[in-house]
């Protein structure tokens, strides 16, 4: 779906378990696969193998578009820690996905100065290096 | 995140959120324990260092050291005390999550807490005379007046103009010992200093520069964790005898 490849901000392995490992291996070949449920439709964020509006246990993991808009952001321009203080300024964002959820994220790849709410973004997948991407985004083109 | 949100869906601007950290600041200036006591103005606000868009330096509470505690006794002794006590009349709490996903930056829990206060208290928002709100940033005070039911839902812009937030005369005083944006914020114990003015007022022992004339019931409202997704929202009620 995307290739993955190397942001200018930090990408630090996530921990993965049990309900969240599907999702993981997803993002390292570029992809955001989010458990859907069968029974009442809902995609919850975080991934979940229980479904927390109706209580289904049957969750069967998709493919998302990786198409989504900003739901709202701000430009973070001080106040971090030593990793992420070269970095600044970077955009800290929830984006809606298409498919409903929102999800708190980057947006990269573009001047923070343009982001706004409202913009349609595309995944894009930042390798961690250990065999898992963070799902970031980009303007859409 | 929460302001950018509530000035998409709403139109709130920068010089309303403004207009909490003035009303704290002239509150401050009287408290000769606030970490900030200058006064400033909605201009040095909008003029101060950008942190995270669209929240300025001066819409952030100072970070300090800090402690307090109340005393709580039963009515029994209360009647034996030669001073105003202080009956807690409403009591509620509320708490929001992500949702799963869900996500809504523009309310809190305390349109949960609020409500249950108020039923508890038996008494309308025109009849609160004081008002303690926690105050992580300006954003915080304005949602959480909204979502208490002090203004409709997205005019919380409009509520806090014209010096509606200032003590002694404004429709709502607030923070009158200067809340966290000027006075102090113990690290995640905000709320305690709230509960602390509030008593001081309804006791008639808060400065008199900021002190509300026969201020009879106040309301003291903390909010915890990540505002609008992984958070606690505490209101009180508060009386006098």
């Amino acid at each position: 779906m995307s290739d993955v490849y190397t942001s200018y901000l930090p990408a630090n392995a996530p921990e993965v378990n049990i309900e969240t490992q599907p999702f993981w291996d997803a993002t390292a070949q570029g992809r955001i696969d989010l458990a859907v449920c069968d029974d009442c439709g809902f995609i919850p964020w975080y991934p979940r193998l229980v479904c927390p509006d109706c209580h289904s246990t049957d969750m069967t993991w998709t493919t998302m578009s990786g198409h989504g808009t900003v739901y709202s952001y701000s430009v973070t321009r001080a106040g971090v820690g030593r990793a992420w203080k070269e970095h600044l300024p970077f955009v800290v964002a929830y984006v809606q996905l298409d498919e409903g959820p929102i999800m708190m994220t980057n947006v990269v790849g573009c001047d923070p100065e343009t982001v706004e709410i409202g913009m349609a973004v595309t995944a894009v997948f930042d390798d961690t290096g250990e065999g898992t991407s963070i799902v970031r985004f980009t303007p859409a083109p | 995140m929460a302001a950018s949100r509530h000035m998409h869906e709403f139109g709130t601007t920068s010089a309303q959120l403004a207009e909490i950290k003035v009303a704290a600041s002239t509150h401050a200036q009287h408290n000769p324990d606030a970490f900030l006591q200058d006064v400033v103005t909605v201009e040095q606000v909008l003029d101060s260092r950008m942190i995270s868009d669209p929240l300025h330096l001066l819409d952030a509470c100072v970070v300090t050291d800090g402690g307090g505690a109340l005393v709580v006794v039963s009515d029994a002794v209360a009647k034996t005390l030669d001073r105003h006590t202080i009956p807690v009349l409403g009591t509620g709490f509320g708490f929001k999550g992500t949702n799963s996903g869900r996500i809504d930056l523009t309310y809190t829990g305390a349109r949960v807490s609020g409500p249950a206060a108020f039923e508890e208290a038996g008494v309308t928002h025109g009849d609160i005379d004081y008002a303690s709100i926690y105050d992580s940033f300006t954003i915080t005070v304005l949602v959480t007046l909204e979502d208490l039911g002090f203004c409709e839902r997205g005019k919380g812009g409009e509520f806090v103009l014209d010096g509606a937030l200032q003590a002694p005369h404004g429709r709502l005083p607030f923070n009158t010992d200067g809340g966290g944006l000027c006075n102090n914020h113990p690290a995640n114990r905000g709320g305690m200093t709230k509960v602390i003015e509030a008593v001081r007022q309804l006791r008639g022992e808060a400065h008199a520069a900021v002190q509300v004339p026969d201020c009879q019931l106040a309301l003291a409202h903390g909010t915890g964790g990540s505002m609008a997704t992984r958070m606690g929202s505490a209101t009180l009620i508060l009386g006098r005898d």
